[in-house]
Order: structure tokens, then C-alpha cells, then sequence
């Protein structure tokens, strides 16, 4: 386990190199944040609430939601690269599981991003618009225990993904669409609040809520006592679901690897 | 004139053929790119599917206003990528072979190689979401509007054009200038999709005077869509396109020669 507590630990302190860059991470964040009010400012027209739903709620949704995929954006050319190159040979022999290496590296890249990134977001949206506080010392616990788990569920997607490098020509593509396919269904571009029913009953059926929505649902207290419990459920099942698929895809394709040259 | 044309040409060929070495994934990459894009708006169609309208301005009217970014775009960067990657090419020293031949440099830089890909997501999307709206907007289209259209067409090139030569010019001095595209291009982009009285005065500044996405989408669409909300600004602001893109271009071109005497190359 130490090891890979170091692995993440040396992806965080790579990470202190590059300031400009996560300078430019939170002016862009913030400045999508501002579309996004801008856009919901204007179709709520003046409005308080529309179907029960606040303003700030809708902000508060976005400001989470944004800030955790900035937080969670990863290189996810890393296998496909490794592939290309050959050097997933070496990377296979030392005595790590790659998979968890991967894993930790990109935690220690999402802390980084967390903690230099999201929070000074956050504090800077706070001047701009009103962002509902959490609903409670308990609800913000359990948003941040989801928002891991959420996170999990976003990494083993995209792992699934990648795996599939091993067979394809580049991923390129299929990420990016997979992507779309994330930001539309996880509410990141469009409150799930405001999702057209017949879609949201899809929705309920594959993991996609439960990376941002289920976290912000916990912040905002939305949710009570079963649900909140169903909600866990739902995300410790995914979890298990997308380990087990990803394990399929990894040993198959680690079978079927052939790595030409050194 | 012929000879830069059969230029063009020669490169689109090789340049197709390279990008469609491998069908499936070029096909694939292509569409990657049209649902990248066409994200927002398909999240702003599911959320009009209950708000309705956005500052008076209905789906159709919105899809309008985007297919002019996508579609100006999607021939943009058949002419501008070299300057879109202009850093890049600097830094590998690419400019030097450049230099060595017997054309102008920006000439060979704007004929010699389009993102098709790109140019495709991007086109086909402007053109879908064009087909989609062109009809259901209440435009009339007459001889006039539709010289008023393909005019504006060519304005929102040359004003994006006339951007990254800006941009180009820069990276001469600094090489690196990805955080300075991202924020001036990218992000400005993604507001000037939306009608600009959205937003409040210091973008609607940003979008009209230093980077003017205004006049590649909005005040043009304003022209044929005529809406209420076009009463915060000047009339005339809906018929000065061309001249913008054309002052525009004019004064990048002019510090682009100028900072081209400072060129000096990375290396080998």
C-alpha cells in the first residue's frame, strides 16, 4: 500500500511544477461556471424557482459538478501511450499492479487538483453568485465520502475505456465520445433536475448519476434517510460492476499484447 | 494565383490521404468531434425543452446562432490551422524550412495543410444545425439575405483568421502561447454560442471589442432574425462584419510582418 501512496504522492509534488497551469485550470473553470450562470440566470428570467428548483441550486449544481470533472480530468491517452510506445513491457515487469499504480498516480493528480484547483474555483464563484452552503455538518461528510466513490466509478469508466487501446487503432475518439456521453447524463452541462423524464428513467439504470449528481443531491440535503443509503448501494454496486469489467478487458488484453521492438 | 491554387490542392490531397490512412478511426474521430461540440447544444435543447425560451430567443433561433460559429469555423481551419499550431511550429523549427522556399511564408502557411478532421466535425455540425433552423427562424431567403449570409460567412473566417494571425504574431515573441489561446479563443467561444445580452458588460466588451465573436454570429444573426434584444446596441454594428474582419486582418497582417524580423529560430 506504501508504495502506492508514493506513486501518488510523487504524481501531486510533479504537479507543484507546473503553477501557470493551474492557474489557467481555475480561470477556466471559473469562466465556464459563468456561462453556465449566466445561461440558467437567463432562462429563469427572474424567476425564484422553477419546478421546486432554486437558482442556487442550479449554481451550486454546476459549481460541483465543474469543479469535480476539473478535478478529476486525467490523461487518458496514458495506456494507449504506453502501448504505442512499448514501454508498457517494462512498466509490466516491475513488481507493481499496474492497475493500481495508474489508479493511485491519477488520485494524487485529482488531490492536487482538489485542494489547488476546485477550492480556489469554489471561493472565487463565491463573489460572483450565490452558492448555497451545505445542507449540514453530516450531509457534507457524505457528499465528500460520494464524491470519492463517484470518482471511482468516473475512473473505472474511463479505465474500461482505455483498455480498449489494446484492440484499437487510438482511443482518441471513443474517449471523447465517451465524455459527451458523461458530461449530458451526469448533469454536468444540464441539471438532472431539468432532464426529460422519459431520459432520466434511462439514466436511473446506468452509473452516469452517480459521479456528480448523487454528491451534489447529499450536499443540497435532498435526499433522506433510505435514499441516502440506496444512493451508497447504487454506488458501491457500480463500483463492483465496472471493476469486474475492467479486470475482463485488462487480462484480455494483456493476453492479446504483443509489443514489438524495445 | 494558379500556382498557389495547385499549392492548395497538392497538400489537400497528401493531407486527406494521410488523415484517412485509417478509415475507421478517421470516421470516428470525425464524429468525436461533432458530438464534442454539439454537447452544449444538445444539453441547451433538453433544458428549452422546459424553459422554453432563453432571453426571448427559442431553439431554433439558438441553433442558428451556433451553426454560423461552427460552419465559419469548419472553413477556417481549412485555411488557419498552420496558425492555430503556429507555436508549434516554431518551436520544432519548422518556419526555417518555410523560409527557405521560393513562396511567401504566410502564403505556403495558409495553403499548406487543413485539420480535416476538424474541419469536418465542425463543418458538418454548422451544417446540420443550419438545415435544422434556416427554415423555422422566419428568415426570408431572398437574393439579399442570402448575399447578406455568404458575406458573413466570409467575415467570421477572416475575423478568426485575422485572431490567430494576432496570436501567431505573439507566440514570436514567446513561443508559448497555449494558455493564451485558451482564454481569448476557446473559452471567448464557447460564451459568443449564446446571445450576447446574456451575459453582463464586461464579456459582452470582451466579445464585441477585443476578441469580436460579436460579428461572426450575433449581430449578423440579428440581421435576419431581428429580436427585441438587438435594442441595447447600435444598428449599424449589424452590417460591419466584413469591414472588421478586413481591419482586422489588415492590421494582424501588418504586426506579423513586423515581428517576423524578430523571428529568430529554437534551434535545429
Amino acid at each position: 500500500m506504501n508504495t502506492y501512496i508514493q506513486f501518488a504522492a510523487i504524481k501531486f509534488r510533479n504537479n507543484m511544477a507546473y503553477r501557470f497551469e493551474y492557474l489557467m485550470g481555475i480561470l477556466n473553470t471559473v469562466l465556464n461556471f459563468i456561462v453556465y450562470c449566466c445561461i440558467y440566470k437567463a432562462l429563469y428570467g427572474g424567476a425564484n424557482e422553477v419546478d421546486g428548483i432554486t437558482f442556487s441550486m442550479v449554481t451550486t449544481n454546476f459549481i460541483i459538478s465543474l469543479g469535480l470533472t476539473n478535478a478529476f480530468s486525467k490523461n487518458e491517452m496514458f495506456l494507449q501511450d504506453k502501448i504505442k510506445q512499448g514501454t508498457i513491457a517494462n512498466e509490466l515487469l516491475k513488481p507493481v499492479n499496474f492497475k493500481f499504480r495508474m489508479l493511485f498516480e491519477d488520485m494524487g493528480d485529482g488531490l492536487f487538483k482538489v485542494i489547488f484547483n476546485f477550492i480556489p474555483a469554489v471561493l472565487i464563484a463565491m463573489v460572483f453568485t450565490q452558492i448555497q452552503p451545505p445542507a449540514g455538518i453530516l450531509n457534507f461528510t457524505l457528499c465528500l465520502v460520494s464524491a470519492v466513490l463517484g470518482y471511482i466509478v468516473l475512473w473505472y469508466i474511463s479505465f474500461i475505456v482505455q483498455t480498449w487501446s489494446f484492440w484499437l487503432f487510438s482511443v482518441w475518439g471513443i474517449v471523447t465520445i465517451k465524455n459527451v456521453i458523461i458530461n449530458i447524463c451526469s448533469g454536468a452541462l444540464l441539471p438532472l433536475w431539468f432532464m426529460p423524464e422519459p431520459i432520466m428513467n434511462i439514466i436511473r439504470f446506468t452509473p452516469f448519476d452517480s459521479i456528480f449528481f448523487t454528491p451534489v443531491q447529499l450536499y443540497l440535503g435532498n435526499l433522506q434517510g433510505c435514499e441516502i443509503l440506496f444512493n451508497f448501494a447504487r454506488q458501491l454496486l457500480w463500483i463492483v460492476i465496472l471493476y469486474f469489467a475492467g479486470e475482463f478487458f485488462w487480462r484480455r488484453g494483456i493476453k492479446k499484447l504483443v509489443v514489438q521492438g524495445g | 494565383m494558379k500556382d498557389i491554387l495547385s499549392l492548395f490542392f497538392a497538400y489537400a490531397k497528401s493531407g486527406l490521404k494521410t488523415r484517412f490512412q485509417y478509415k475507421l478511426d478517421a470516421i470516428v474521430t470525425t464524429f468525436a468531434v461533432f458530438l464534442r461540440e454539439a454537447a452544449g447544444i444538445i444539453a441547451m435543447y433538453l433544458a428549452l425543452l422546459k424553459f422554453d425560451t432563453i432571453n426571448n430567443w427559442n431553439i431554433n433561433e439558438l441553433m442558428f446562432l451556433f451553426s454560423l460559429i461552427f460552419i465559419t469555423y469548419g472553413i477556417f481551419i481549412v485555411f488557419f490551422m498552420a496558425l492555430r499550431d503556429f507555436s508549434d511550429w516554431i518551436k520544432h523549427g519548422d518556419i526555417d524550412r518555410v523560409m527557405l522556399r521560393p513562396r511567401g511564408i504566410l502564403t505556403q502557411l495558409v495553403m499548406c495543410g487543413a485539420d480535416w478532421l476538424a474541419a469536418l466535425g465542425h463543418g458538418t455540425l454548422g451544417i446540420v444545425l443550419f438545415i435544422i433552423s434556416a427554415n423555422s427562424v422566419g428568415i426570408e431567403w431572398n437574393a439579399v439575405t442570402i448575399i447578406y449570409y455568404i458575406v458573413t460567412i466570409a467575415s467570421g473566417v477572416l475575423i478568426q483568421g485575422a485572431v490567430f494571425l494576432f496570436f501567431s504574431a505573439i507566440s514570436i515573441y514567446f513561443i508559448e502561447t497555449r494558455s493564451l489561446k485558451e482564454i481569448m479563443y476557446w473559452n471567448l467561444r464557447r460564451f459568443a454560442g449564446y446571445p450576447i445580452s446574456i451575459y453582463n458588460k464586461l464579456i459582452q466588451t470582451l466579445l464585441i471589442f477585443v476578441v469580436p465573436f460579436a460579428f461572426v454570429n450575433y449581430f449578423p444573426a440579428q440581421f435576419l432574425l431581428r429580436k427585441p434584444d438587438m435594442a441595447a446596441y447600435p444598428e449599424w454594428f449589424m452590417y460591419i462584419s466584413p469591414f472588421v474582419g478586413i481591419v482586422l486582418y489588415v492590421i494582424a497582417y501588418a504586426f506579423w510582418k513586423f515581428s517576423m524580423r524578430f523571428y529568430k529560430s529554437t534551434g535545429n
